[in-house]
């Protein structure tokens, strides 16, 4: 399958649960997993979802501007590089945001975030 | 207990990702042509959305750019480890002045180092995306 649409429809699966169900995010992630959230290290399924959950805003919907991937050497990992901005409930300004994965093939057939960094881009 | 007798894992990492960050961005900024010292034959790079391989493909895109003489503010650098033969990701974010303008661009652009036999690395994935306001 194209690298680019592989990345694409992970960016789009990813920002789907987050907007939707952010709890289900807990199966793109696995023990050796590591997020980077505005400067805040989280390791492990568990303490990201964690984060994410309790993140201050319920309701929030991401729109992606620019989705960019490479391959990342041989055991098959995809680096994605997006760039958008998050639109949070009752907020008059949407805030632009940068976030960074790679992903890592999983025996049956998909892809787990091993690698997260995400940032917001202030004006 | 560990004695405290030194940086942890975590703090090598970070120093190590600063000083290819700096690095990196003083080349570009001061001596763009060396920065193909940095690159690899298999160093891929994706500019603004355009895709480039290898050391030369690279070099020249990089030098072509249309700007003589530039500046890269850093305000952001995280780094994680990447399981890819010790590899480092850096993500940054900052501002570039180009000569003659008014306003700093906004950027974002991440890193994929991979360690060489010499002790030093290389970057073999590179992505660079201006942030528009």
């Amino acid at each position: 399958m194209d690298p680019d649409a592989v990345a694409k429809a992970f960016v789009e699966h990813y920002y789907s649960t987050f907007d939707t169900t952010r709890a289900g995010l807990a199966n793109l992630y696995q023990d050796t997993s590591m997020l980077t959230f505005e400067g805040e290290k989280i390791q492990g399924s568990q303490s990201i979802v964690s984060k994410l959950t309790s993140l201050p805003f319920q309701q929030c919907k991401h729109n992606i501007t620019t989705v960019d991937c490479q391959p990342s050497g041989p055991a098959g990992g995809m680096l994605v590089f997006v760039s958008g901005n998050l639109q949070l409930a009752g907020e008059q300004h949407a805030l632009k945001f940068s976030q960074m994965f790679h992903l890592m093939p999983t025996p049956q057939g998909s892809f787990f975030v091993l690698n997260d960094i995400f940032r917001l881009n202030y004006a | 207990m560990e004695k405290d007798d030194g940086p942890s894992m975590e703090d090598q990492l970070e120093l190590v990702a600063r000083a290819f960050v700096d690095h990196y961005y003083y080349l570009f900024d001061n001596n763009r042509p060396s920065l193909s010292s940095l690159y690899h034959q298999t160093s891929l790079l994706t500019f603004e959305g355009q895709k480039i391989q290898g050391t030369e493909n690279i070099a020249s895109k990089l030098s072509q750019l249309p700007f003589q003489h530039c500046k890269h503010f850093i305000s952001t650098m995280d780094c994680q480890s990447s399981p890819c033969a010790g590899g480092i990701i850096v993500f940054v974010s900052g501002s570039l002045q180009l000569q003659g303008e008014e306003h700093q661009l906004r950027f974002s652009q991440m890193f994929q180092l991979i360690p060489t036999q010499q002790g030093s690395f290389f970057v073999q994935n590179d992505i660079f995306r201006l942030n528009y306001g």
